[in-house]
This record gives structure tokens, sequence and C-alpha cells, in this order.
């Protein structure tokens, strides 16, 4: 199998064309950009403006907890049977299937933000907006990105599936191989859909790490340039590790 | 029960096989090795990443590799299984580590001072006070089974998601709706039983919010 | 000057969170408000700012009802500093430092510039690139006070700033306070459940009691002397009588003589009574006993410091801590230079006591009305 497997990916024809690897890999990155935006336009402001007031907290909780059990083959298969073929059903519904853990992580991300850092940005001055923005969104930082990467994962995955509703992309190796029964086809999909997905979430931990405001990014920063400076802060205290019986 | 000519009753105790039993043998999989990651830093340096990337695989791709890599043949419903465990584990593996990091150490010094060894520290201390953290995991694991269960559908393996597929290619919206309403009742009936189970395995929990 | 004139604040749900309040911080002066939890004094200090609107009376700024102001503005002109400090974790110290003269509308150039200046003054230059979570607890409550002081506001509101830190690092910066107001008389309302913190540092002293009702309103010392009923004194303290001594000023204290020796000749010879060494500088280095060994001298008293946030200086509690302390029962006296001035009898120091508790049960009974 693996030999067939190699065979595959060794085919000259499958590196070019429209139906080649470099445009399905293409495909499925443009897919999953175009839901992830729209999803993110839709879900962060509302996350945070839900964050910010603390009002309806619990029923986006509740919502994107249910949400999740949405099986997605039968949300895609649903939304084309509805809608029809072409582009917009399928990103429609992995629309759908991105807004709960956005929604969540920048929900979560604003209401979880220091209750004391907003009473004194409020008890400086600060007006609404400016909490907002200046103190509450640098703190949900890592948790919407934490929700992003949780998202475009998702994305990912039913994009895979979304080539049984016509959509191409990945997952076309896939349904097409199996629907002839080509199983190197089928596996080089698989081997390329697996490694696209573990790439973009190694390259979303990066951008992650290089985007949060405070002591982590200078603690990259540091890692980079020089030895680590001396920790400031009292050490930890001793973990259970050293207490074994 | 029939419906749109397929027996529901075994398409329903197919999903439900397909989704617990992976769930549980996953669970059963991710104790020790999250324990493991618990007490050897090497091990937890091996197992969170590696974990953490076999969690980012789409589970189409999952179902495909199954059958090469453990030579199944590929229209078994037991790759799917196997997916599903695989998942459960990346996910629980991680849970139970940091779940048993969190017993605060105070608590273990005291049953060590008392005189607990170390397997009964495990399950007379540790895993107890980590049984909300694992049923929250639990609980995410067993949710999204029930959902990727039906992504077999497309390899031929028959479970709820069989309606979806084959009410696509028959353009029969009632049977896929019923497909989707299906799966969602079963993953939030079996929520709520994990739930309850694990509530009443941690009464001290409530006792704590009573008062 | 903070005026609160019957301020009354009654919460959404019905509970009343104050009564009736009224009461002034004078301008300058560190105002406590002290009391049990639930006696509402953060619930008084937030409706200065209006982080807490009231539903009946009105506060004054410096005569002006704070209801007219836009609240944004008026809290851009109040210092404001919170328990566990509410530093932004986000930006560095100075940029956190910097925040207020921002807003008050200094570019960002200008506004480092002012938060490099009040960081130098609370000592705390070498960490202005830090992160917050960089700082320990004590250092992250410095920065919490610099922030309130770069708006350059005449009024500070400091809401248990101090409350989340070690008894030690406490009362450091409550010496740090001290020290800063002596420089700046700045009008501070500060709130506290701690008596101590109260008599230490506040020049009047409001004690609360549950639902906003003020129980007394008198500077410390007139606190721990004359408590005016029996919640006052309850929660002043049993030990009130020792910790007032901190606010008698021994001018009356009688020093006696006590034999002295240079320490350069500390060993010739076995003294007959309990001997101070003293140092080229005419220091005291130890006591020499009768058995010929050094002892240490316990804690002295201090006669004539300056430094008003030195515990005890020039104190009935500073004479008799070194009288209680010394091996010899007779306690080492130095001035500010800590040169060798004479001793103090634990028994004068009582004898004192006693003359004052005199004089003052005669001044202090037809002052019972203050409330």
């Amino acid at each position: 199998m693996l030999g067939r497997l190699g065979d595959w990916f060794s085919d000259p024809t499958r590196w070019s064309g429209s139906a080649g690897i470099p445009a399905r890999v293409l495909e499925h990155l443009g897919y999953t950009a175009l839901a992830v935006a729209i999803a993110a336009v839709i879900a962060l402001p509302l996350g945070a403006l839900i964050g910010h007031t603390r009002r309806g907290g619990l029923a986006v909780v509740g919502v994107a907890n249910g949400l999740r059990a949405l099986p997605e083959l039968g949300v895609l298969v649903l939304f084309v049977l509805l809608l029809g073929l072409g582009l917009l059903p399928p990103t429609l519904a992995l629309v759908l299937l991105a807004i709960p853990p956005l929604l969540a992580g920048a929900y979560s991300g604003v209401a979880g933000a220091d209750p004391g850092a907003v009473d004194a940005a409020r008890g400086i001055g600060m007006r609404e907006h400016q909490v907002l923005l200046q103190v509450e969104v640098p703190a949900a930082v890592p948790l919407v990105l934490g929700g992003l990467r949780f998202a475009t994962l998702q994305v990912i995955a039913t994009a895979t599936i979304a080539a049984y509703v016509g959509l191409g992309g990945l997952g076309r190796f896939i349904i097409d191989g199996f629907s002839v029964r080509d199983f190197p086809q089928m596996l080089g999909g698989a081997v390329i859909v697996a490694v696209l997905s573990i790439v973009v979430e190694f390259v979303l931990q990066g951008l992650g790490r290089l985007v949060t405001p405070g002591p982590d990014r200078l603690r990259l920063r540091r890692h980079a340039d020089g030895p680590p400076a001396p920790p400031v802060s009292p050490s930890p205290a001793p973990s259970s590790r050293e207490v074994r019986p | 029960m029939r419906a749109f000519g397929y027996d529901i009753d075994q398409l329903v105790i197919a999903h439900v096989l397909l989704a617990v039993v992976p769930v549980l043998v996953g669970l059963l999989v991710a104790l020790p090795l999250g324990w493991w990651a618990h007490r050897s830093r090497p091990a937890r340096r091996v197992l969170v990443p590696l974990s953490g990337a076999l969690y980012t695989v789409p589970s189409l791709a999952l179902i495909v590799f199954i059958p090469v890599v453990l030579g199944t043949p590929i229209l078994s419903p037991v790759n799917v299984g196997i997916t599903l465990t695989v998942y459960t584990v990346a996910l629980l593996v991680r849970s139970v580590a940091e779940a048993l990091d969190a017993v605060p150490d105070t608590i273990t010094t005291a049953a060590i001072a008392v005189g607990y060894r170390s397997a009964g520290l495990l399950f007379g201390v540790q895993l107890p006070l980590a049984v909300p953290v694992l049923t929250a995991g639990l609980r995410v694991a067993s949710v999204s089974a029930f959902s990727l269960v039906t992504v077999g559908a497309l390899v031929g393996i028959p479970s709820l998601g069989t309606l979806m597929t084959d009410g696509f290619q028959q353009d029969y919206t009632a049977m896929v709706v019923t497909g989707i309403v299906g799966s969602v009742v079963l993953a939030f009936l079996f929520d709520a039983l994990w739930l309850a189970l694990g509530r009443s395995l941690t009464p001290w929990t409530r006792a704590r919010t009573g008062v | 000057m903070i005026e609160f004139r019957d301020v009354g604040k009654r919460f959404a749900d019905g509970t009343v969170g104050l009564e009736s309040l009224t009461l002034t911080a004078r301008a300058g002066e560190i105002t406590v408000l002290v009391g049990p939890s639930g006696c509402g004094k953060t619930t008084s200090l937030r409706t200065v700012n209006r982080m807490v609107e009231i539903t009946s009376g009105s506060v004054h700024l410096d005569g002006r009802d704070v209801a007219a102001a836009d609240p944004a503005e008026l809290r851009r002109g109040i210092g404001y500093v919170i328990q566990q400090a509410g530093l932004f974790p986000h930006r560095r110290v100075i940029d956190n430092v910097a925040t207020v003269p921002v807003l008050q509308g200094l570019s960002r150039r200008e506004a480092r510039a002012r938060a490099a200046e009040v960081l130098e003054r609370v000592g705390l230059e070498a960490f202005a690139q830090r992160w917050p979570a960089q700082l320990s607890g004590g250092q992250q409550q410095r920065v919490g006070v610099a922030r309130a002081l770069a708006g350059d506001a005449p009024v500070l509101l400091m809401d248990e700033p101090f409350s989340a830190v070690d008894p030690v690092v406490r009362v450091e910066l409550q010496d740090e306070l001290l020290r800063l107001q002596a420089d700046l008389g700045k009008t501070i309302l500060f709130v506290t459940h701690d008596i101590d913190e109260a008599i230490r540092l506040g020049d009047r002293v409001a004690v609360m009691r549950v639902g906003g009702r003020l129980a007394q309103f008198a500077p410390p010392d007139e606190l721990l002397a004359a408590p005016v009923d029996d919640f006052v004194a309850g929660f002043v303290g049993r030990d009130r009588g020792y910790r007032r001594l901190g606010f008698v000023p021994a001018t009356a204290l009688r020093l006696v003589d006590l034999p002295t020796r240079a320490d350069a000749n500390g060993s010739s010879g076995v003294p007959e009574e309990w001997t101070v060494l003293l140092d080229g500088a005419e220091r005291p280095a130890a006591w020499l006993g009768p058995d010929g060994a050094r002892h240490d001298l316990g804690s002295l008293y201090v006669t004539d410091d300056h430094d008003a946030a030195s515990d005890g200086a020039g104190t009935l509690r500073g004479a008799l801590d070194a009288a209680l302390s010394s091996p010899a029962g007779r306690g080492v006296a130095v001035d500010g230079q800590g040169r060798y001035r004479g001793g103090v009898e634990a028994d004068d120091v009582l004898a004192l006591l006693d003359r004052g508790r005199e004089t003052e049960r005669s001044v202090a009974r037809p002052g019972d009305t203050r409330r």
C-alpha cells in the first residue's frame, strides 16, 4: 500500500492543473480562510460586547455547547439540500460551525479580564469603549486565539467532508477515491490534509505567541535574542513531585 | 422502528455503540497515559504535543489511515471506533495530567503523611479529586464523538449519518433532518448521563455549594 | 476637601449600603474609613468618583457636587488605588503609570516622562520596563500608587490598597505612603478593615458600623483614649491602651544616667552592674552584664527622630518597648543620629501614663457628644 501511495505522490500529473495537489491545497485554504473570516467578523465583536456587558453570557455558553453536538456532515448536507449546490451553501455551513468557538473565546476572554484591572480602568477615568479596547480586549487575546485555532481546525476538517456535497479542496481526493475504490488516492488525500492541519496549527500557535501582549511575548523574544533573564518573581512553590512516597 | 426504508433502531444502536465504546475505551487508555505524563516530565513532553497533533488530524483522514496502519478492512466500523478512541485519548491525556497536577499539594502531602502508598494515593485520593475535570473532558469527547460517528457514513459505515448521506442522494430533507436531530438528541442524552455519573461520584462538591 | 452630605445608597436589590453618611475629609489629610465588612466603607469611597451612584444626599469635592461632573472627567482628576493594584497585565510598568496622563491628553512621550518621574519618586525606576506579572505583590501595589499619583490629582482614593500583601511588606508600604504624604500633602480617603492600619495612617479615623452608619470620627489617639461606645471599643481592641502609647509624646519622660564604657576597653574587667558599651561615635554597641558577657541592646528608644514614620519615636510606646526589651531592665535612649542619650525606666513610663489618664478623664468625658 505504501508503495502505491508513493506512486500516487510521484505521478507528475498530481502536481499540476486545477485538480492537482497544489490547486486543491489552495482551494482548501481559501474555503477555510473565507469561512473563518466571515465567522470572526460576526462572532468576535458580538462575543466581546456580551463579555463587556456580562449580559447573556449563559446563553452564549449554552448555544456554543449545543452547536457542538451538531453533526457537521448533517449540517453540510442540509444546507446544500435547502440552498442548492455551489460555493455559498457549504461555506455558510462552515461559518455556522466556526462561530461557536470564536464567540465563546471572545466572550470568555473579555468577561475573564482581571476585574481589578477593569475596575481600575474605570476608576482612573476610562470611558466604556476605552475599557473594552484598552483593557478587556488585550486580556482576551489568548482565549480569542484559542477559539480561532479551534475554529480553523474544525473548518479544515469539515471542509474535507464538504467534498461530499460538491465542494473542491482536499476532500475531493478522499471522496472521489472512495467512489472508485482508488485507495492510494484516498490515502494521499488523507496524508495531505493531515499535514496541512498540523502545519496550520503550528503556524497559528506561533502567530499567537507573537501577538499576545505581555510577558509571554517578552519571554519568547528573550529566548530568541539571547539567554533568558533571571526570574524576578518569587520562585514557584515546590510541586507535589518533590513529596512523593 | 422503520422509516424512510431504514431500520432506525439498528442505526441508533450502531450510532450509540460507535460513539460510546470508543469514548470509554479512550478514557481507560488515557488514565495511565495521563498519570504517566503527570509523573514524568519527559513523558509529558512527548505525550502532550503528540496528542495535540493527533487531535488536529481531520476525522475523515484518520478514518482512512486506520486500515493502512492496522490492516483492518476499509469498510469496517472498527476504523471509526479506533478514530474516535484516538480523539478521546488525545483529548483526555492532557486533562488527566492536569487534573492530577491540580490536586493541592497539601492534600497529597497529608495523604502521604497518614501512610498512603503510591497506588492508594492515586486511587484513594488523587483520582477521586480529579473526577470533576475528568467528567468535563469526557463530556466534550462524548459530544464530539456522537457528531463524528456520522462521518463514517461517507465510507459506508452505518450510523444515523447514513440517513444524511442517503438523504442527500435521494434529495430527501426530512431524512437528513431526522439524522441530525437523532444524533443531537443522543449526544445530549449521554451528556446528561456522564454529568449525572460524575455528580454521583463526587457528593462532596455539592455539599460545598449547598452551604 | 471631600464632603459627604447625608449620603445614602440603596442598591437595586433593596439592600442599604449607606444610611445617611455625613463626614468631611479635610484637605491635605489622610482620612481613614474603617469598619467590619459590610459596613459600607468601600461604597462610601466609591461614591466620590462615582463608581457607585448615590441615591440620596450629595458628595462634594472641593465644594463642587460630583454629580454635576462627567464621570470619566471626574475620575481623571482623582487618584484611585485598589486592592491587588489592578494593574493592566499587558502594559509595562511605565505604561501602566503613564495611562492617566495619556487619558488627560498628554502625548505618549510626555506621559512617559511624567510616569518616569513618579516611578523615581516611589523608588521603582529600575522596574519601569518590567511587566506587572514580574513584580512582587508589594511592588505591584507601589506601581498602583504611582499610577494614581501620575495624574497629579490633589485627591487620592485608596480602597484597601495594602490588604493583599504580607504584614511586613504592608508596614513598609504604609511607611512609604506616610513619607510621600509628608512631601505631597494630598487629600487622601483611605479604606481599610485593619484598625492598626487606620491608626497608623489616619490623621482622622472614621469607624463605621454595618449599614453605613458612622460610629465615631476622631483622630486616632482620641479613638484609643475615648471610644464612644462598646462597638468602637470592641473594634479598636483590648490592647488599645498599649497601642495608644504610640501617640503619647514622651517629652516629660526623665532620662536616667547609665554606666557607660568605651567598647574598645569592654573586656577590661567585669562591671558591678549593667553597663552600656559605646563605640567610637558614642553609639551604643551592646550591654556588658555583671556576668562579664556582652548582651543584645534590645530595642532602642529614639528621643527626637524627625522621621514620623519610625515607629514609636519620641513616644511612650517607644520608651516602654526599649525598657521592656532590654536585658538590663532599663532601656537605652539614643538621638536621631543613634548617639547615646541616657536610659529609660519602665516605671517612669507607667507613671507618666497614669498622670496622662487622669488629665484625660477630666477632658474626654464632656467631649462625648462628638459623633
